[in-house]
Parts: C-alpha cells; sequence; structure tokens
C-alpha cells in the first residue's frame, strides 16, 4: 500500500474549487459590479447635486474688486468648507450683465454710483448672496470708519456671535445615518447572497451525488471547513472592495470630516463581518445539507433567513435604547455596532461584549454546524427536519 | 486483499444487508452480481465508507481498513456523481487532488486517461455538455485518477452502448495491477463473465455464492449435449442407467453423467444410436446465477 505525501490540505483544495468556481461565475460577477456602480453612481450625483451649491462663479467688472470677491469666499467657506467662488474680471458692467444672462456666471458684482449692485439672472443663491452682503458690509464699513475716523475695532467690540455646537457631528448626521443603514445593508444582502449560494452549492452536490465521492475520499468534516472558509474569503473580498470603494468616495468628493468620522467604524465594520458572516456560514451549509433537491431548500433556509431578516428591520426601525442593547447580540451586532460606532462614540466594553459574543456564537455554530452536516450530507431522498437531524446517528 | 466479515446494515427494522462475508483477491476481477435490492450497493457503500455497518467489518490484508486506505480505493458510485458545472479536466484535477496528489501529476494523469478514453480533446468542456456515455467516461476517469491500489464499481457499464463498453474495459484492465483488487457490479451477466475471474453473488441481503467462476462452474455436474443422427429419438437415452437426461427434443438432449468417465459414456451411447455430436457444455454465468438465488 503506497501512502500518499499530502502537500496541500483537503479544506484548502475545497476552498479553492469553491473560490475559483464562484470568481468565474459570471452572476457573480455581475452583481459584485453592479453593486460597486450602484456605490460610485451614489457619489458622482451626490457630487453633482451639492457642487452646484457650493461652487461659484461671481463676474466683476476690473481687477479692484476681486479683493472683495475673495473675502466673501472666506465667509462662504467659514459654513461651508468645501465651497468656492471664482472671480472672472470683465471690463465693464454690460458684460458682467451678459456673462450672468448666459449663465457662464453665477452673479456679477458691479459698483455704482449708490454702491454696489448684485447681478443675478433670475435668482442668486442664498449663501452667495449672504456672503457678499457681508462682504460688502464689511469692505464698505471699514471703508466709512477710516473716513470718519472712527475706531472699527472699538466699534465692533463684542458684536460677534459665537457658535458652540454640544453634538459637533450634528451636521453630519444625516450623512452618518446613511453610513450606519449602508453596513446593515451590505451585510443583509451579502450574507443573505452568499449564506444561499453555500447552501445551494451543498444541495447541488448531494443531488449530483458527488458527494458520494468526495465523501468517500475525504473527511466530511474536512469538506464543511473548505466551503466555509473559501466562501467567507469569497465574502471578506466583496466587503472590502465595497468599503473601500465606499471611503475613497468619500474622500474623492471632499467629504474628508466625514470620512475620518467613520474610518475607525469601517474597519471595525470588516472585522465584526467576517466574525457574523463565519457564524452563519456553518448553519446556510447545514440548510444545504438537509435539503435533498434545491425546492427543499425554500424551507431548510429560513432559520437563516430569519436570523438576517429579523436583526435587519430591528436595525432599521427599533429606538436608540433597543439598538443600544441588541447591537451586543451576535450576528445582530454586525449590522448595528459598526454604524452606532459610525453615528457616535461607542463605550469600548461594548464593542468588546459584540465581539466575544460573536466569536461565542461563531464557535458554537461551527460546532453544532458541523455535527449536523456531517450526519445529513449522505442522506438522501427528502428533507430533513432540523429536529430530526439533531436525533440522527451518524 | 480486501475482505468482508459478517457484514450488515439494518434500516430501522429492516435488513437489507445480512452476515455478508467474501473475499476481493487482488489482481482479479471479482464481479458482485444480485438482483435490485440485494444489498450490492449497501455493500459497496460500507466498503468505501460512506455507510455505517451495523454490524461486521472491512479489513485491507487482515487489518480493519482504514482512512487513508480507503482514500487509495477508486470508487464509482451507482449514482454517477461530478459537478455538472466544472470543466472535464479541472474536475479530474480536483479529485486527483483531494487523493493527495499535486495538481502538477493529477492534471497529467488526467489527460493521459482521457486520451486513452478518447476524450482529450473535451478537456475545456463543461461537463453537462458531455453525452451521457462521455459522462461516464470522465465518472470511470474520476475514480482512476489517483492511481488507486483497489477499485470499487457500481454498475460501471450500465448505460454504454458496446463499443464503449470495450474501451472501458480495455481500460479497466491495462490499470488493473497485480496487487489490485477490483469489485464490480454489474447486471450485464455476459459482461461479468467475460471479465471476471471471480463472482459474488448477493440475494436478498444474503451471500449465497461467492469464488472462482470456474470453481462455481465446477461445483454442478458437468453437463454434455447429445445429437443422434439416423432418425433415432434422443428420449431413448432415458433408459440408460449412466445417465440422466435432462432434456431431450427430437434428435437432442441435454444428459449429465452419474457414473463413469466422459469416454464410457460415449461408448454406452454409441451402443445404441448413431451420434452426430456428443460435447461438453459450458454453463452461462446466468444459469449459475439463477441457480444460486433460485
Amino acid at each position: 500500500m503506497s501512502s500518499s505525501t499530502r502537500s496541500t490540505p483537503v479544506w484548502r483544495i475545497v476552498a479553492e474549487r469553491e473560490f475559483t468556481t464562484k470568481i468565474r461565475d459570471k452572476t457573480f460577477i455581475g452583481a459584485t459590479i453592479f453593486t460597486l456602480l450602484f456605490l460610485v453612481g451614489f457619489f458622482v450625483i451626490g457630487s453633482f447635486v451639492e457642487g452646484r451649491s457650493d461652487d461659484f462663479d461671481v463676474a466683476v467688472v476690473g481687477s479692484a474688486d476681486t479683493a472683495l470677491v475673495e473675502q466673501a469666499e472666506t465667509v462662504l467657506q467659514a459654513d461651508s468648507p468645501d465651497g468656492s467662488i471664482t472671480v472672472e474680471e470683465v471690463d465693464d458692467a454690460d458684460a458682467a450683465e451678459a456673462l450672468v444672462r448666459a449663465g457662464d456666471v453665477d452673479a456679477a458684482v458691479v459698483s455704482g454710483e449708490d454702491g454696489y449692485e448684485l447681478v443675478g439672472d433670475d435668482d442668486v443663491d442664498t449663501g452667495l448672496r449672504v456672503a457678499l452682503t457681508t462682504a460688502v458690509a464689511q469692505d464698505v464699513l471699514e471703508e466709512n470708519a477710516a473716513a470718519q475716523d472712527v475706531d472699527l475695532e472699538a466699534l465692533n467690540e463684542g458684536t460677534t456671535l459665537a457658535v458652540r455646537l454640544l453634538d459637533e457631528n450634528a451636521d453630519q448626521s444625516g450623512a452618518r445615518g446613511v453610513v450606519a443603514f449602508a453596513f446593515a445593508l451590505v451585510f443583509f444582502m451579502t450574507a443573505l447572497g452568499f449564506g444561499m449560494s453555500i447552501a445551494q452549492s451543498v444541495t447541488q452536490e448531494k443531488e449530483s451525488r458527488v458527494v458520494e465521492i468526495l465523501a468517500a475520499a475525504v473527511p466530511i468534516r474536512a469538506l464543511l471547513w473548505g466551503k466555509i472558509i473559501g466562501n467567507t474569503l469569497l465574502a471578506l473580498g466583496q466587503v472590502v472592495l465595497i468599503v473601500l470603494v465606499g471611503l475613497v468616495g468619500l474622500a474623492v468628493t471632499g467629504r474628508r470630516e466625514l470620512l475620518s468620522g467613520i474610518t475607525w467604524a469601517a474597519l471595525w465594520y470588516v472585522a465584526f463581518f467576517v466574525l457574523g458572516f463565519l457564524a452563519l456560514a456553518a448553519l446556510w451549509s447545514v440548510a444545504g445539507s438537509l435539503a435533498s433537491r434545491q425546492e427543499d431548500l425554500q424551507s431548510t433556509t429560513m432559520p437563516g433567513q430569519l436570523i438576517l431578516i429579523i436583526p435587519y428591520f430591528v436595525s432599521v426601525m427599533a429606538s436608540d435604547k433597543v439598538q443600544t442593547v441588541v447591537s451586543m447580540l451576535p450576528i445582530v451586532s454586525t449590522m448595528i455596532m459598526p454604524g452606532r460606532m459610525a453615528q457616535g462614540d461607542v463605550p469600548w466594553w461594548q464593542v468588546a461584549v459584540a465581539i466575544l459574543a460573536t466569536l461565542a456564537a461563531a464557535v458554537v455554530f461551527v460546532r453544532v454546524g458541523s455535527r449536523l452536516y456531517e450526519r445529513t450530507l449522505l442522506r438522501t431522498g427528502g428533507r430533513i427536519r432540523y429536529r430530526d437531524a439533531f436525533r440522527l446517528s451518524a | 486483499m480486501l475482505s468482508v466479515r459478517d457484514l450488515t446494515r439494518v434500516y430501522d427494522t429492516t435488513t437489507v444487508l445480512d452476515g455478508v462475508s467474501f473475499d476481493v483477491r487482488p489482481g482479479r476481477m471479482t464481479g458482485f452480481v444480485g438482483a435490485n435490492g440485494a444489498g450490492k450497493t449497501t455493500t459497496m457503500r460500507i466498503i468505501v465508507g460512506v455507510l455505517a455497518a451495523t454490524r461486521g467489518s472491512v479489513t485491507w490484508d487482515g487489518a480493519p481498513i482504514g482512512a487513508e486506505q480507503r482514500r487509495r480505493i477508486g470508487y464509482m458510485p451507482e449514482e454517477r456523481g461530478l459537478y455538472p458545472k466544472m470543466k472535464v479536466l479541472d474536475q479530474l484535477v480536483f479529485f486527483g487532488r483531494l487523493h493527495g496528489m499535486d495538481t502538477a501529476a493529477a492534471a497529467a494523469r488526467a489527460h493521459d486517461l482521457l486520451d486513452r478514453l478518447g476524450l482529450d480533446e473535451r478537456a475545456g468542456d463543461v461537463l453537462e455538455t458531455l453525452s451521457l456515455g462521455n459522462q461516464q467516461r470522465v465518472q470511470i476517469a474520476a475514480a482512476l485518477v489517483h492511481s488507486p491500489d483497489a477499485l470499487v464499481m457500481d454498475e460501471p457499464f450500465s448505460g454504454l452502448d458496446p463499443i464503449a463498453v470495450d474501451s472501458m474495459v480495455s481500460l479497466l484492465r491495462d490499470e488493473v495491477s497485480p496487487q489490485m483488487p477490483v469489485l464490480f457490479s454489474s447486471h450485464q451477466l455476459e459482461l461479468v463473465e467475460n471479465l471476471c475471474d471471480d463472482l459474488v453473488i448477493l440475494s436478498r441481503g444474503r451471500l449465497v455464492a461467492s469464488g472462482a467462476v470456474d470453481d462455481l462452474r465446477g461445483r454442478h455436474a458437468v453437463r454434455y449435449r447429445v445429437v443422434l443422427t439416423g432418425g433415432a429419438d434422443a428420449g431413448t437415452l432415458r433408459d440408460v442407467p449412466q445417465l440422466s437426461v435432462l432434456d431431450a427434443q427430437g434428435a437432442e438432449a441435454l444428459v449429465e453423467i452419474i457414473d463413469g468417465t466422459p469416454e464410457k459414456a460415449l461408448e454406452i451411447i454409441q451402443g445404441t444410436a448413431q451420434v452426430a455430436e456428443f460435447a461438453r457444455v459450458v454453463r452461462p454465468l446466468a444459469q449459475i446465477y439463477r441457480e444460486a438465488v433460485r
């Protein structure tokens, strides 16, 4: 009897097959590309909408008023840091008006006998108007003060209204809410999509009877591990890609403040994702091995679907207090905890509890899962109930 | 040598396999026959380890078979199983690697097998695009890819046309080494007859006969066909005390010799009538089988 030196462990060979089969699958490639395009489109449209309101072109006559508009830009940026005003110098007031009419500039600042005039087409953006008005007022005030020999600083003493926000992230709470929702949605979709495909591939092996050859050749447990690891790596790759495109999108569209606020949450999200996915993968494999035909999957995957759907709705609808509690539960935590971290500070112990709970759940699920999988994989001829599967002997 | 001893399998209350013992000797083809539901598939599944026996053991060279030895068996299940959407070559390489080969060796071996099965140009095709007969050839290749130490094949030739059977048989003859036990079940008794050295017959979960085909034949009295000429009635041979006439029609009779040598019997017959033919009848396997399971 010749004994062979096994260079590659079985689980790796199985994982490789899962990986390469899936990565060549047109549906999978299509879905991934679609998700990424959707994300890119989201940023493109977002920046288009916002870019219109914060970047302005203003025409001025001669170079004298350029400084005025530059001053207005400073005012504008106090409110929206990414805003800008570009100065367009023209020869006379008529040329400035022509530019406004043609839509080449958003407005023109023209000085007349009674002072400055802001010329717009049918409307001038409020932010721009406020910025220019403030700049003009300040400029003229300074001139007048000098003419009257008034100490402007003394006059202005104490007139500034300082702003102090109790929740400094409040202006981004909308955007952060969207990020939190995206975290939950992406996990929900990816875990469900991959989960169903794990279950299907197990059932397909049962249906095509290839499982008989596999089981004769290698330990069933190694098959399960290969499947779990292969699919977890794929899901991880997909989610890392999505998170990267998301972060790059934020950086490119100039939302640096939001970006720095959620980067850590995004990294935690990837960690939570892997653990949550791992815990579920074994359950999905069992769902596949309980079925004898693809049609059986509808009922055998029900527990897996519920474990994802219920937390998803909780994450979308529940009150803050409920979210705080359930965000520490395994699997639910993947959908809620990173979102909470993106929206504000979460005490570290809550993160630790969530991680440990998910780890524990992953260990239990994989253990129970591999036992059920071993017992049911080679049984054909009908759907097996979960209850019966627990009672079966090998 | 691969042996099973007292193999028993009970499902709920039904005993599908009842104390079956036999040997699969190395370097010989052992045919495994029996009616549907006789327990052939159950036996084979227990041998390769995908089913547990309720009682009894499977041994390899006298010791209980282990996982590593089972991995060295080439197995072709009754219900064929391969990945429908995987390419033929990828599939064979995958199975080769599962059996411990490295990728390059598995690929070389797979190409060699496909070549000998006349399928090398389909190596890059997805399995489900092949005809059923060709899929079956790939299935055989999957069982052979790791150059197994033993072969267990459940109905390997069912569904194949005679030419495909021939090419498969010649491939098997090439592959079977003198150290290699081969067990295959089949409904096609003529095929088993041509191919097998040994025979195991199951009936309703019990072993009814096992051993070398020649021995099984010899276990029953040799029969002779006698044809008389000159208008003689073969029925008259019933009057010869040394003969037992099993069947007589016109000038032709099938007889067993109860007493004496064939030469002596011929002499006696020639004393009563003119003999056109006196020939030993090689009993077809089908007959041995029918008698065994009766």
